[in-house]
């Protein structure tokens, strides 16, 4: 008896379908872009949904945007729908001037984007190679927009290629730092656990520009691959 | 194979009879028991009373005693129960308070109050007053969290099926409209309620009203101070978010006015029964309702009464002291700790090495930390200190003088060694994800009852929890003389609360002497989080680098000495450890500042704009 009831309500559950009205396809377009300043991405911190976009389409009742996360080496992606989009940076957010003007999306299939942001600052001529235990870093940092000051500029070393002020294993924050000049640093890692264990790691600069949110970051270096 | 046939039939004679039921009588017709109407409530005293009452049930906001998780958010507690803490970043809706279903209640109340006829003018002013105090405290809590909101005064709002919702739509106030209306709303109401005290003063009377009335002008002051002397200030165009900084000084002269009016002719005062016992004189004040002169408003939690009481006691007694099966769900950290001063140093630090590096062996664990300002032993409970009159064994384990080294021996809670000697207490602290160990080296002391009984899960406990005392219109009086450039009123303010704690009275005072003081004084009390964001604080103190020293979390253990033959063997030394079970530096983002708009909100009223970084 209790066999026949059992089949009975798979059955039951077996025959329920949907009628097709209420769902919808899911979206297969796709924008793909990066945050560049001259012709360059900026490199950002990939974690904790951080650095954001706000992705708006007109034409609806109600305006409240798609947010777009934009990822460690300046890139993003989303799948969406075909249409006209606006793509804007999220007000206060990010290591550059704060410009909430739009750049227009057409969405048809697969578009690339390149969204044009004024940093406050660069990073150029990083390097970041490790001696022994020591990692060395040298970088430049290039004022961009006047009327900004350092907060600090930081050397940090992760596990993983998501490094940044949030996720790192080591760390070492430089104060007074001048722009225009080669600077060179070195950060001492015999001591961290992830170094003595032999894993892979991998290590970026930071530039926090004081009262901003969020640092600008050079691209991620492997500095050292897994130690079997 | 026959109860299965039963049953069966049961299922198909209920199920026919479902399909049969149907109603051939007024018989389901009924006057609703649960809706009453406006007449039934404002005809009758007692069930305005109990409207009243239902109200002051639905304004605890952000940090209190009835959720011992909300100590462990900040740097002053540490979550021990079970797993780990995994907080990092605070929520973009951490401790956001935006009910307007409660503000059209209370005008709904002041409404029919007014329309009443069976009370008297006195009692109607005194409801009146005491509802538009609430009503300001609720628009006080939504305007910390989120900046200025929309103020709708009396208005009860109706929606009739096809009107123009348009007129139901308000703009946010800018921030220091919203802080003149809470100072100006307590004003009224502080003209309106009666002078005197109340039961465990847990309704609202004149003091309540002017303590919130200062409150609110000294976050405005500070506000309107300290954000512009940020880099790049917090604003939003409209002011919704941000003060002017030409109108901080009006903000604290108003709060220096109404903080002496309550310190000069209230008939509360700096509690101080027991001169020779400080610790004891400011748990008292804090934490014993009876004969209590320091505590002005409180959410009072009654016993005997229906649900009424708090379950803080229950989840964080010591294992030693408790009476039910819960117990250690959180303890105050070593931040928290060492902010407390020494009674002749301002460095609090508990001394555990010499300048070599050597441990430093005292002789009871408790001694570590003599001379520490009386409200230290009065909010935390030191190891081996006395609760309910018995010593709570706080010991991580032994240090063993082995061959020219100490090395660490730990145990499951409370197991001996083989000469008896405790190694791990039972209380803890270790550093697993065990339930009900202490993993910080501290329990609570504010708030933790004594009352026996308090700690089981079928009583719990009737503490208050304090929301204004009389030591904040000192330390309000304090700061907004000093913002007025009057040094030696605020000095001599300052120095009335120190005193108290046994410490030695400062000289001159600078605003991180308030931030301070505050700290010490008001931990565990809904101020912390409050105070660093209105001093534009937080970003810098929960700045997210691990194993900073007030971002992380840090714990301090104790441990007995075995070296058989030396004179240290049975004393203790300590060892300062990272708090384990918070994984993350405490990340206060500059978003943090104010709460994110709801963006169903401005889907529902396009007029409200949304907040800096959003």
């Amino acid at each position: 008896m209790k066999n026949i009831l059992y089949t009975l309500s798979i059955f039951t559950v077996l025959t329920i379908v949907s009628c097709g009205l209420d769902n919808r396809d899911e979206p297969e377009s796709t924008i793909r872009g990066r945050v560049v300043y001259n012709g360059e991405a900026v490199g950002v911190r990939g974690t904790g949904e951080a650095v954001q976009l706000q992705l708006f389409q007109d034409g609806y009742e109600l305006r409240n945007p798609v947010p777009v996360y934009v990822t460690q080496d300046g890139t993003f992606e989303i799948k969406i729908f075909d249409g006209e989009y606006k793509l804007v940076t999220r007000n206060n957010n990010g290591p550059w001037v704060n410009d909430r003007d739009t750049t227009v999306v057409r969405l048809q299939g697969v578009t690339d984007v390149d969204l044009e942001v004024t940093p406050l600052f660069t990073l150029s001529n990083v390097s970041l190679a490790l001696n022994g235990g020591s990692l060395s870093a040298s970088f430049q940092v290039n004022q961009v927009t006047q009327g900004w000051d350092i907060d600090y500029a930081t050397i940090v070393v992760g596990r993983t290629l998501f490094v940044d002020d949030v996720s790192y294993t080591a760390r070492r924050d430089l104060s007074n730092v001048n722009t225009g000049v080669l600077i060179t640093e070195s950060l001492d890692l015999t001591e961290n656990a992830d170094f003595k264990n032999g894993r892979a790691l991998y290590a970026r600069i930071g530039l926090r520009a004081a009262g901003k949110d969020q640092s600008i970051y050079s691209q991620v270096i492997k500095i050292r691959s897994l130690i079997e | 194979m026959k109860t299965t046939s039963i049953s069966i039939f049961k299922i198909i004679l209920l199920f026919c009879s479902m399909i049969h039921l149907q109603s051939c009588s007024d018989f389901l017709e009924r006057q609703p028991d649960q809706i009453l109407t406006d007449d039934q409530i404002f005809g009758d005293k007692v069930m305005i009373r109990s409207v009243l009452a239902n109200f002051y049930g639905r304004v605890t906001w952000g940090q209190h005693i009835g959720d011992w998780y909300s100590f462990t958010v900040l740097d002053e507690a540490g979550k021990s129960d079970q797993g780990p803490d995994n907080m990092q970043n605070f929520g973009n809706e951490h401790w956001r308070v935006s009910n307007y279903e409660l503000i059209r209640n209370f005008n709904q109340f002041l409404k029919g109050l007014r329309e009443s006829t069976v009370l008297n003018d006195t009692e109607k002013q005194e409801y009146e007053g005491e509802v538009r105090f609430l009503r300001a405290w609720t628009y006080f809590n939504m305007c910390r969290g989120l900046g200025g909101m929309p103020i709708v005064g009396d208005e009860v709002f109706e929606y009739i099926s096809g009107m123009d919702v348009g007129s139901l739509q308000y703009p946010r106030a800018t921030e220091a409209e919203m802080y003149d209306y809470i100072i100006a709303e307590c004003e009224a109401a502080s003209l309106m309620l009666p002078a005197s005290t109340n039961t465990n003063a847990a309704r609202a009377n004149r003091w309540v009203a002017l303590m919130l009335k200062a409150r609110s002008a000294i976050y405005a002051g500070s506000l309107a101070n300290y954000n512009n002397k940020m880099t790049s200030p917090i604003r939003t165009s409209g002011g919704e978010v941000g003060i002017p900084a030409n109108l901080a000084n009006g903000y604290y002269e108003t709060a220096l006015q109404a903080a002496q009016e309550v310190i000069n002719t209230s008939p509360y005062s700096l509690q101080l029964t027991k001169p020779d016992d400080l610790e004891r004189n400011f748990y008292e004040a804090l934490s014993v309702k009876t004969n209590n002169t320091e505590v002005i408003w409180a959410r009072d939690h009654g016993y005997p009464g229906e649900g009424q009481q708090v379950n803080f006691t229950t989840m964080n007694i010591p294992g030693s002291h408790a009476e039910d099966i819960d117990r250690a769900a959180a303890g105050p950290i070593l931040n928290l700790v060492e902010d407390f001063e020494y009674v002749n140093n301002r460095n609090g630090d508990i001394k555990i090495r010499d300048d070599q590096g050597n441990f430093i062996f005292y002789d009871d664990p408790l001694d570590a930390f003599a001379n520490k300002d009386a409200r230290l032993g009065g909010s935390v409970i030191l190891p081996n200190a006395l609760f309910r009159g018995t010593a709570v064994e706080i010991q991580a384990g032994q240090k063993v003088w082995n061959n020219g080294t100490w090395q660490t021996v730990t145990s499951t809670p409370g197991e001996t060694d083989n000469a008896g000697r405790v190694i791990t207490s039972a209380n803890g602290p270790n550093r697993s994800n065990e339930q009900f160990i202490n993993k910080s080296g501290f329990f609570f002391r504010k708030f933790l009852d004594e009352t026996p009984g308090a700690s089981t899960r079928g009583r719990n406990s009737d503490m208050w929890f304090p929301r204004f005392r009389f030591a904040e219109a000192v330390l309000i009086a304090a700061e907004a003389a000093l913002e007025l450039g009057q040094q030696s009123i605020a000095l001599s303010y300052i120095n009335q609360i120190r005193s108290r704690a046994g410490i030695q009275p400062l000289a001159a005072i600078s605003i991180d002497d308030i931030i301070q003081e505050r700290r010490v004084e008001f931990a565990f009390e809904n101020h912390r989080y409050w105070d660093l964001k209105r001093f534009r604080r937080a970003h810098i103190i929960w700045n997210g680098v691990v194993n900073s020293a007030t971002a992380q979390h840090w714990a301090l253990f104790p441990y007995l000495v075995v070296a058989p033959g030396t004179p240290n063997d049975g004393k203790y030394v300590f060892d300062r450890l990272t708090f384990s079970n918070s994984l993350h530096p405490r990340f206060f983002e500059l978003r943090n500042y104010y709460n994110f708009i709801d963006l169903g909100w401005q889907n529902a009223n396009p007029k409200i704009v949304l907040n800096p970084f959003q």
